[in-house]
């Protein structure tokens, strides 16, 4: 239980939200419950089947890169600002 | 006109034939919108002068000799699909008054066939639930019994007549189980015969632009005109030749139909009669049912959940102030995140959140995660050896009846309302809610699931021996 608090803690910080102590109490709950509830998947036998990799079993048609050389005039043009060899973005931070 | 009691078809001859015209039409469902969302609560957003413009600019083309297929007709819009001219809230409060700046291409496709938006549908928490109960705006009341929850608020629009067609989305179950618990058909087609492009979906391996209506009818007809090849969605599927998708239904007692007994064990009483009605009935009139197993529904919820939680983590990454979500003040980097974060997702939308990055991290990730992805696959081979034997299998569309409003469920209580969608929604398959009895006042819905590509097969079904 311990360890699955320090895995909340952490998955948590990585999504980046405030969360309340009593929210986090909860969501400690609740995550136990729900892996409680994923046991009966757990034990099926899964050994000799592949996971899915694609929502489709389709393939898409890849074509060769084509690389060539872009006009930085051009590029400069559609940017809304552009200084120094730039692009100019609005500050996020004062 | 009463929507509910005329056909796409009929109000569109109507409208064609001078009956009446289509700003006339709309200027009367825009005044229906208004009343009946005071009490209803259907709609975030009502179009306003706007439909009345697009309506006149019908009539003008219709003047000039255009053919509108769908000229007049009323659409609503479930509220997580972009419509550049009303705001798109995703269902969280920070985005109500959010206006895209690009329109979904399944409601491009009804706006140039001539129909109108008249609003925008309720929905849960950034999509997350098929009650409406966690919308940040108040739940939607079912019409045929106001303390229940509707489901889907696009069912609910349909169901009170304010909308001949409901554009929706549908991830485990919403659009399916909303039909049910509103008594409107809904369908859900094969992955890819929607675009998706301008859905705004939580897990992107099953969110599904879906269509309801109140007849088989209506769904053939907008089916028609939105589905099909999107070359800003590389996950619609191309079909070069049409009439090749269509299932010959000539003799359409001969269909054979796989009826999962085993499924039936879970429902909330009263509604396993309804089934069984049904399917006697049914059976009475010569149609072949057949017993089967699907033996893996319940892992395949369990599979659901784990693979939507984790790409719910992911796809929510991106509501962090900087690149979409109103930034709040801060004074750094981590706090502006937190605080937006904060604010842009609700509690169910947090909760799944947190699971998915819990399950995706180390040491957890071959335990759980992989473990879905294969329970996937041996749900997707199980559903193609059944559809070797059978045309089509019906499973109930919920487990219990509309939720009361004022009933606090346990979170995994509420997740295993999805049982008999989420494991189609994880197969990839079209399926078709249809109103076949109902519990006291509220009706039930029966999911008709066919292999890929058979949408218009079900339709026909529909059509033809469910009316």
């Amino acid at each position: 239980m311990a360890d699955l608090q320090l895995e909340l803690e952490k998955a948590i910080r990585v999504i980046k939200i405030e969360v309340s102590s009593s929210e986090q109490e909860e969501l400690h709950k609740e995550l136990n419950n729900f892996l409680l509830w994923l046991e009966p998947m757990l034990d099926l036998d899964t050994k000799d089947t592949a996971q899915v990799l694609f929502r489709h079993d389709a393939f898409n048609v890849w074509r060769k890169d084509r690389v060539k050389q872009g006009e930085l005039a051009e590029l400069q043009e559609a940017a809304p600002n552009f200084a120094g060899g730039f692009y100019l973005v609005p500050r996020i931070f004062e | 006109m009463e929507l509910r009691k005329t056909s796409v078809r009929q109000a569109v001859e109507a409208v064609y034939n001078r009956e009446l015209t289509a700003h006339k039409l709309i200027e009367q469902t825009l005044k229906n919108c208004s009343i009946l969302n005071e009490t209803m609560n259907i709609f975030t957003h009502i179009a306003g002068i706007d439909a009345l413009e697009q309506a006149k600019a019908v009539d003008r083309k219709i003047e000039n000799g255009a053919q509108l297929p769908l000229a007049g007709v009323p659409v609503a819009v479930k509220d997580d699909i972009c419509y550049g001219v009303l705001p798109t809230s995703f269902g969280s409060a920070a985005f109500k008054e959010f206006i895209s700046p690009y329109t979904a291409t399944a409601v491009e496709k009804l706006m140039d066939a001539g129909a109108i938006v008249v609003g925008k549908t309720n929905l849960d928490d950034m999509s997350q639930g098929s009650t409406t109960l966690s919308s940040p705006f108040g739940p939607t009341l079912n019409p045929w019994l106001a303390e229940r929850a509707a489901g889907s608020a696009g069912a609910a629009a349909l169901a009170t007549g304010v909308c001949m067609l409901s554009l929706e989305s549908d991830n485990g179950g919403a659009l399916r189980q909303g039909a049910s618990d509103c008594g409107v058909i809904g369908l859900r087609p094969t992955a890819g015969r929607i675009s998706n492009y301008g859905l705004n979906t939580f897990t992107s391996s099953f969110g599904q632009v879906g269509i309801s209506a109140f007849s088989s009818e209506n769904i053939s007809c907008a089916f028609e005109i939105i589905s099909g090849f999107d070359e800003r969605d590389a996950s619609t599927a191309v079909c070069r030749d049409r009439s090749t998708e269509k299932h010959a239904v000539a003799d359409i007692e001969k269909i054979k139909i796989g009826y999962p007994v085993n499924a039936f064990d879970y429902l909330e009483p009263g509604l396993r009669e309804v089934y069984e009605k049904t399917r006697d009935e049914y059976a009475a009139r010569g149609f072949m049912f057949e017993e089967i197993d699907l033996t893996l529904l319940r892992e395949a919820l369990q599979a659901y959940y784990i693979i939507s939680a984790a790409e719910a983590s992911s796809n929510h990454a991106r509501f962090d102030g900087i690149r979409f979500g109103k930034a709040g003040k801060a004074t750094d980097l981590e706090e502006l995140y937190c605080k937006t974060r904060g604010v842009t997702l609700g509690r169910e939308a947090r909760r799944r959140s947190v699971f998915g990055t819990f399950l995706l991290s180390k040491g957890n990730y071959d335990c759980y995660y992989r473990q879905a992805l294969k329970v996937w696959n041996m749900v997707r081979e199980e559903f193609a050896a059944a559809f070797g034997r059978y045309d089509i299998i019906v499973l109930p569309a919920v487990k219990s009846l509309p939720r009361p409003l004022d009933e606090e469920k346990e979170f995994i209580e509420d997740w295993a309302d999805d049982l008999y969608c989420a494991p189609v929604s994880l197969a990839g398959l079209p399926s078709l809610c249809l109103p076949v009895g109902r519990v006291g006042q509220l009706p039930v819905g029966m999911q008709l699931i066919g292999p890929p590509f058979s949408d218009e097969f079900l339709v026909e079904i529909c059509n033809r021996v469910f009316r």
